[in-house]
């Protein structure tokens, strides 16, 4: 019968897919790229664009040039905003690349893979490749437990961007590598506007990282903590972190001096319409200025601790598809993040140079002369003395304490009141054990 | 109201149409003062991201924003190069013709499956019926993000991954499309199919020939939203897609959207272009939508 | 001729006779026309949705080998007052929510269910939104509910109204979010009503004018009952989207200020994603699937009560 014939169809092929399914549960994963042991291709994904997608892509065919053993392909792979959901995904189904660029703030988390590489034994292995010669910022973000789980691919810090404008408007003097906090209130103060809807600073406010990265570089210039020495207990409910606390709240609440960025970046094109006169952002953001404003460059200012500033090193991780990809991978990442290599890339860029060496380099001069305010940044690098905490928690303390730095700027809490909320939550997220 | 009336109109008995009440001839302008506000509030978005297509990329970084400078020539120059960038500045073309295989696939696939399991749903009665419905319905609670790995591991198993397939598969029926002509099917009148089951039609035949021909608007609705979605899907080809050349259109988008720059001008112009297609097929297709006045020749 | 023992004489005959009852022709016919919805929802929806639920089961967070923990996460869910609260927040969003787009959207439909001059820009219009990216229409209400220098606190102060946070604001920012998904929504709800308003028979709306009815009257009387059946589809369809309400915070508010519009679903982002607690985040999407279950099981059984189909 034509209708029984048809469903019994249907039941065959029902069973067809799911018995496909089923043999597919619980299958070891293959791995990606085609390869034999002693050569063939890795890949490299990343979330580059624009200017340094061009610049990365064209880094593929130059090594590939040098005919190594292992070819690079490099992908781009999505944005890198995506780019952790992507890598799980990926390792989860079994088809991840050979390499990837991660945001630093992932790396705690993602070694906890037995999948990514540590790269401890490649550096002791070859001696000329100088660990030391990347600056501390870099090498604290790539090591985790004392492991070095990653190759740096990008370092920045927060540097003072000014309007010089609106300062020449009022009547101020730009900032000076001096500046203290006293200096930088008032001037924000009097830079402020309300007619004129002008605002002496901004900050970002939308409760995430790029809520707290701020407020530690205050922490650090008071010279707080955020965690204790062996990361068990919170260490920023101090006389530093109050100070530092009590800072934004002045700015914020009593003064009215800051534009409190919702976390879609207006805060730029802000500066751009010469609304606020002063931003604390790094290499990232000069790019976007308008041509039409005339701005300065200058580090924070300091706390009674010093000028400290914070960097967000980001970075490359290797993938465990094997012993001879692992191995192409690191030729690659090597040649990648010598020093001439990557000054090359620099200069096409704009991005900083991720080794001192670069800097006593000749084409040094060119990089310079092209981006005349990268100078200070590189030199600010020096003022990176502390760095985030490398561990498994940090997303949970960094939601703690972004409500908290949230609520003290929106006016709803007391910074006192916001310090021990926060403590206590991060001493709550120590206490339970370590995944 | 007259029941009596109300019982010759469904008897078929074609009415004599009165004289028009002279009241549906003053109400047309009273809506206008309503409607108008309305698509201002509707439309302004959309327009603002048109306009933002016909700026340079630093009226772009203004805020807030204001109206590009240079009407029209300006305008018009700054459109030639945000439009040519986006379609230039990565295979755009590619990514085009990706998104329209998906998405015609996708949408024949389920004005096809999707009516046939709605009228199943919704007349015919078998074993497991109302439970079948309810795990169809169910497939739509819960939220992408928990199933996406599992669906990553079947369409790998099948070989799908990174192919215009893995788009194509999972979205051939979707429980949109099966819940709401179901509904439509359930309005439709029973005597028309009985009649045609007594002339000796099949059921495939009664659906095809009788019964679709009465849900063009229902089936215009499927077609869009399911062509909207397919075309402006982004998380499930994030996933599924790894290298360039399957990419999607919005997939491709997002190499406008920088890690902390985005290109706004070229990213509106992207989006427009993306977007004008599904605006031009919905104006065509809003004549299934009006089919009721053009046959019962009401004006006014 | 009366139809002996309860077969359908004028089906024709196409089985041997001596087929099991359960093998009627209906009810195969029926599972043939469900089949290929059966084999794609099955193997990409039913399938993916029991494998994970396994994974609610443990303790994962992607990158190590999973451990059982059995119902622990389930527990901790329930004594998780950060769960409890985003619960009630999405609770309130879907009861604001699902009424107000069903309401006004019928209001809309009808007002567009005429050969006026114009009909198709304002139809036209009314769908531009739903061809509005996410992002752009993020930036659009960004720019427009900004406190400093939005448009609309630029018009209250003009009325006298001191200027609102809106978005900034951990007491209003869920409402904004509220006014901007209606924004977005409202133009898929008015096409599904438009469609069904194409179904109301022409005669019946001028029997009843015949019949001396007003405009209002024949509404309720006439096209209110034949919309029942999309009604009851859009009040089903809005409640399961706007329980999982996700998008539009993402690209607004990111679950704050405060954490006052971390909904459900952004909770389970964040902490599959954000936390990586993937066995955690699964419990919490069952849960949420419970309730969305119920919640439409009990719609469909109102609405078996109360929407007339025509059969």
């Amino acid at each position: 019968m034509k209708a029984v014939r048809c469903g019994a169809l249907v039941a065959i092929v029902m069973v067809v897919a799911l018995a496909l399914v089923a043999s597919g549960c619980g299958s070891g994963s293959s791995s990606s790229g085609g390869s034999t042991a002693s050569g063939g291709t890795v890949t490299l994904w990343h979330g580059y664009t624009d200017v340094e997608r061009a610049a990365v892509d064209s880094m593929g065919p130059e090594y590939n040039a040098t005919d190594p053993a292992w070819k690079v392909k490099i992908v781009f792979s999505g944005n890198n905003d995506y780019g952790l959901q992507k890598l799980l995904t990926a390792l989860a189904a079994g088809k991840a690349p050979d390499m990837m660029y991660q945001y630093g703030s992932s790396l705690a988390n993602l070694s906890r893979s037995p999948k990514i590489v540590n790269m401890g034994d490649l550096i002791a292995k070859t001696p000329g490749f100088d660990w030391n010669d990347f600056y501390e910022a870099e090498r604290l973000a790539c090591t985790v437990n004392g492991n070095v789980m990653a190759l740096p691919a990008l370092v920045d810090n927060l540097c003072l961007v000014y309007n010089k404008k609106l300062f020449d408007q009022a009547g101020l003097a730009y900032p000076t590598a001096d500046w203290t906090w006293d200096d930088f209130r008032s001037a924000a103060a009097k830079l402020t506007d309300p007619s004129a809807k002008q605002y002496g600073w901004a900050y970002v406010n939308d409760g995430s990282e790029d809520t707290v990265w701020r407020y530690l570089a205050l922490l650090w210039q008071a010279g707080g903590d955020l965690l204790n020495a062996d990361n068990t207990k919170a260490a920023f409910d101090s006389p530093a972190g109050l100070a530092s606390m009590t800072l934004l709240h002045d700015m914020a609440v009593v003064d009215k001096s800051v534009y409190l960025d919702s976390g879609n970046q207006n805060y730029l094109n802000l500066f751009n319409n010469g609304k606020i006169a002063m931003l604390w952002t790094g290499p990232w953001d000069m790019s976007s200025v308008n041509k039409g404003v005339d701005y300065g460059v200058q580090i924070l200012p300091a706390g009674s601790a010093g000028h400290e500033t914070i960097a967000g090193p980001d970075d490359y991780v290797t993938i465990d598809n094997g012993a001879g990809p692992v191995q192409g991978s690191w030729d690659f990442l090597q040649w990648f993040t010598s020093p001439k290599v990557h000054l090359q890339f620099a200069i096409a860029t704009g991005d900083l140079p991720i080794r001192e060496s670069e800097t006593k380099l000749p084409a040094y001069k060119t990089y310079i002369a092209r981006y005349p305010y990268a100078k200070i940044f590189v030199d600010n690098l020096s003022n990176v003395t502390k760095a985030r905490p490398n561990i498994p928690q940090y997303p949970k303390i960094s939601i703690a304490l972004g409500q908290a730095v949230q609520g003290v700027l929106l006016g709803k809490l007391q910074p006192q009141a916001a310090l021990d909320q926060a403590s206590q939550q991060v001493d709550t997220i120590l206490a339970a054990p370590a995944p | 109201m007259s029941f009596v009336a109300l019982e010759r109109a469904e008897a078929g008995t074609p009415l004599v149409a009165g004289p028009e009440p002279a009241r549906r001839r003053r109400r047309p302008s009273a809506w206008h003062l309503l409607l108008i506000p309305l698509a201002v509030v509707m439309v302004f978005p959309f327009v603002w991201l048109l306009v933002t297509s016909f700026s340079t990329l630093a009226e772009s970084r203004t805020f807030p924003p204001s109206l590009p400078a240079g009407f029209p020539l300006q305008w018009i120059e700054n459109a030639v190069h945000n439009y040519s960038a986006a379609w230039t500045q990565a295979p755009f073309g590619r990514w085009l013709l990706n998104t329209t295989i998906v998405t015609s696939v996708v949408v024949v696939g389920n004005l096809v499956f999707c009516s046939l399991a709605g009228y199943a749903l919704a007349r015919l009665r078998f074993f497991g019926r109302t439970a079948l419905f309810l795990v169809i319905l169910a497939t739509l609670m819960v939220p992408f993000q928990v199933v996406m790995i599992p669906v990553l591991l079947i369409c790998r198993d099948l070989g799908l991954v990174d192919t215009l397939g893995a788009l194509i598969a999972p979205n051939l029926v979707t429980p949109f499309g099966i819940f709401l002509l179901r509904q439509f099917f359930k309005t439709l009148p029973v005597e028309i199919e009985e009649a045609a089951r007594i002339d000796g039609a099949t059921r495939l035949g009664t659906l095809v020939k009788v019964l679709l021909p009465s849900m063009a608007a229902p089936l215009a609705t499927v077609g869009i939203m399911t062509m909207l979605w397919s075309w402006n899907d982004f998380l499930w080809p994030l996933i599924a897609i790894q290298s360039e050349k399957s990419m999607t259109l919005q997939l491709g988008l997002s190499t406008f959207v920088g890690a902390h720059e985005t290109k706004w001008p070229v990213l509106m112009a992207a989006t427009v272009t993306t977007q004008i297609p599904m605006l031009l097929i919905f104006i065509l297709a809003q004549r299934w939508f009006v089919q009721s006045f053009a046959s019962s020749g009401v004006k006014g | 001729m009366a139809p002996a023992r309860g077969d359908e004489a004028p089906a024709p005959a196409r089985r041997a006779g001596r087929a099991d009852r359960l093998l009627s022709s209906e009810h195969l016919t029926g599972w043939l026309f469900v089949s290929p919805a059966v084999l794609i929802i099955g193997l990409f929806g039913v399938v993916p949705i029991i494998w994970s639920v396994v994974l609610s089961f443990q303790s994962s967070d992607f990158v190590t080998t999973p451990t059982w923990i059995g119902l622990a996460n389930y527990q901790a869910l329930l004594k998780d007052p950060a769960f409890a609260a985003s619960v009630r927040r999405t609770i309130i969003y879907t009861l604001i929510f699902v009424p107000v787009v069903t309401v006004a959207s019928l209001a809309v439909a009808v007002a567009l269910n005429r050969a006026v001059r114009g009909m198709r820009f304002y139809r036209t219009a009314v769908f531009a939104p739903v061809v509005t990216s996410t992002v752009a229409t993020a930036i659009i209400f960004n720019w427009l509910l900004d406190p400093y220098f939005g448009i609309l606190n630029a018009i209250l102060v003009k009325l006298g109204i001191p200027a609102q946070q809106f978005f900034q604001d951990p007491s209003q920012a869920l409402y904004c979010i509220v006014v901007m998904t209606v924004w977005g929504w409202l133009g898929f709800a008015v096409i599904i009503y438009l469609a069904a308003l194409q179904g109301v028979p022409q005669e019946l709306m001028e029997a009843a004018a015949i019949d001396g009815a007003t405009r209002w009257r024949a509404f309720r009387r006439v096209q209110l009952p034949l919309l029942g059946p999309s009604t009851l589809f859009l009040v089903i369809w809005l409640s399961i989207n706007a329980l999982q309400l996700f998008d539009e915070i993402y690209v607004t508010t990111r679950g704050g200020p405060l954490g006052s519009t971390t909904v459900v679903v952004y909770y389970l982002y964040q902490q599959a994603f954000q936390l990586f607690n993937a066995g955690y985040a699964t419990a919490i999407a069952y849960v949420l699937f419970l309730g969305i279950l119920v919640l439409t099981v009990v719609q469909l059984v109102i609405g078996r009560r109360f929407v007339h189909y025509r059969s």
